[in-house]
């Protein structure tokens, strides 16, 4: 069933809040998961997890956050993506805003693309697609 | 070279009769009873109905960033809470030079809880002709398990989380040796200080088994009191009619430090280390070796190390359960080590009114040892009436005692044969 992108904020949110243990209003759409809400790698499962189960629907491994990017030699080079990778990355992820990372796409950074709004596109697209 | 002297400079402990050291010395002076009916899960049809649990515990009652240990397991949340009262008395929380690498932690920290309901209903629907079908398990499990609830399960996360909270870069273990843990935790952290390994140890244990499993397992192994009609005075240490442990949950932790460091930062003294020691009985997994020989070995060895002789330990803290296996073979194991002495040196165990915290025992009795010491006083065997013929020595019946003390051991031994003891003084003066 389709929702309006501010329906699906408000329970990302929920998801979020119970997930991560932080406060509402701390869950803005430009907040990065791991550098604002402070997520480890066991909480991105954690929150795939839960989002299924809040929204109904599958989310494939590696779907919406991406994984075995940093191991390539074809996309990483000297701790930066190549152009490659970077369009490879693209193409993975057409839910997340690379304007800024392409700038200075040093893995490092990486985690800055994992936004409140990532996850907002990417399920309103889920849905809107079903 | 004189060996490097370690001195206990920080004291905090979470446990059914307080949720801090002064509460906890209060609830032991006062005789009183942290037993009640169980009101964790619903045990009314449980052989055991009751235990010594922690009651009303918040912890963001005791740290700023509770989020950030927002998965911690029971047992995690009362060792936080322990550990913060332990850093910030030994001034810690003030001392900017401290080096975080030379800052170690060894905690005797049990498992946390399985995720029961979770667990027991995946089990249900994998059942198949009379087995679990692994491939459906797989199946389900995949979807329902909580990660969370998984990684936090492993006896390890107690050491993560306090490491975490207090920035430790040096030493990290933990131990699981059942009812010895925490003493043989702080055994061996005083060796990790001694040999120069760290300056500044956390040490101590959490442990919380009151749960569905825990207390089935334990009355099935008869090894808990099933004194239902009168719970708050069913643990009966070294009394006839004692009938089994309660069971208990907690956390203590200690700061053990480096003598020197601990003068050179101005901090405040409790205690010193003088002896550990630990054997195993290589006996039976769930019996003590009846001669209690490696009960006495344990007391031996710590007396060994600290170089003091039987006659001069004041007072022992006794592991003293209340089963009637553990009480009649630590009293023989006191006689063969202490001769004719033995019925002289007053003896007591506090698990009469705090329950048995298992892996946490150990650590939380000898906050009690240090308190005694401090304010020159025995704390009691409470629910003491009847005198078994096989345990004759002199258990401080049910009040608390003045006694003039200078040296104190206290015992902890585990299922399975392991004994520990510690052998601690008054602050160096």
């Amino acid at each position: 069933m389709p929702m309006t992108e501010e329906e699906v904020f408000e329970k990302v949110k929920e998801t979020l809040v119970e997930a991560l243990g932080v406060d509402d209003e701390e869950v803005a759409p430009q907040a990065t998961l791991t550098g604002d809400l402070g997520a480890e790698s066991i909480d991105f499962l954690d929150i795939v997890f839960r989002l299924e189960k809040a929204f109904n629907i599958k989310i494939p491994r590696g779907e919406l956050f991406p994984d075995n990017v940093l191991n390539d030699p074809e996309l990483v080079q000297g701790g930066k993506l190549t152009e490659s990778g970077l369009s490879q990355l693209k193409q993975r992820m057409p839910h997340a805003d690379f304007s800024q990372f392409e700038q200075d796409p040093d893995v490092n950074k990486l985690g800055d693309l994992f936004k409140v709004q990532t996850i907002i596109n990417y399920i309103t697209k889920k849905l809107n697609d079903s | 070279m004189s060996r490097r002297r370690v001195v206990i400079t920080g004291m905090g402990t979470v446990n059914p009769l307080g949720h801090d050291v002064a509460s906890t010395w209060a609830g032991v002076l006062g005789s009183k009873s942290g037993i009640s009916v169980n009101e964790l899960f619903d045990a009314s049809t449980f052989p055991s109905t009751f235990a010594a649990q922690v009651k009303d515990f918040e912890l963001a009652d005791h740290i700023d960033n509770p989020s950030e240990h927002r998965h911690a397991g029971r047992h995690c949340g009362f060792a936080l809470g322990a550990a913060r009262e332990a850093w910030e008395q030994s001034g810690l929380d003030r001392c900017d030079w401290l080096d975080r690498r030379r800052l170690g932690i060894y905690l005797g920290s049990g498992e946390g809880s399985l995720d029961f309901d979770n667990f027991t209903s995946l089990m249900i629907d994998a059942w198949e002709n009379g087995r679990v079908n692994t491939g459906r398990w797989a199946e389900l499990a995949l979807k329902r398990m909580d990660l969370h609830r998984e990684v936090e399960q492993e006896s390890n996360m107690v050491v993560a989380h306090l490491a975490r909270q207090y920035g430790v870069r040096g030493p990290a273990f933990n131990v699981l040796t059942a009812c010895a843990a925490s003493t043989q935790a702080m055994g061996e952290s005083t060796w990790q200080i001694r040999r120069g390994d760290a300056d500044v140890m956390i040490s101590g244990g959490a442990h919380s088994m009151i749960h569905p499993y825990g207390v089935t397992g334990f009355n099935r192994l008869t090894a808990i009191s099933v004194r239902n009609d009168q719970v708050e005075t069913a643990s009966r240490p070294f009394d006839m009619t004692r009938d089994g442990f309660v069971l208990g949950e907690g956390a203590s932790v200690l700061i053990l430090e480096e003598f020197e460091h601990a003068k050179s930062r101005g901090a405040p003294i409790f205690a010193e280390i003088l002896g550990y020691g630990a054997s195993a009985d290589a006996f039976r997994i769930t019996d003590q070796d009846p001669q209690g020989d490696g009960a006495a070995a344990a007391m031996r060895g710590a007396l060994a190390d600290a170089g003091v002789a039987a006659h001069q330990i004041h007072y022992i803290s006794a592991h003293g359960t209340g089963t009637r296996q553990n009480d009649e073979v630590e009293t023989k194991a006191v006689k063969a080590v202490f001769g004719e002495y033995a019925y002289k040196i007053p003896i007591s165990s506090t698990k009469s009114m705090l329950g048995h915290l298992i892996a946490a025992a150990g650590a939380t009795e000898l906050i009690t040892c240090i308190l005694a010491l401090r304010d020159q006083i025995l704390p009691p065997t409470t629910n003491y009436n009847t005198p078994d013929p096989n345990c004759d020595l002199d258990y401080v019946p049910n009040e608390p005692r003045k006694a003039s003390l200078e040296v104190v051991m206290s015992n902890s031994f585990g299922f399975g044969g392991q004994n520990n003891s510690l052998i601690i003084t008054k602050p160096p003066q």
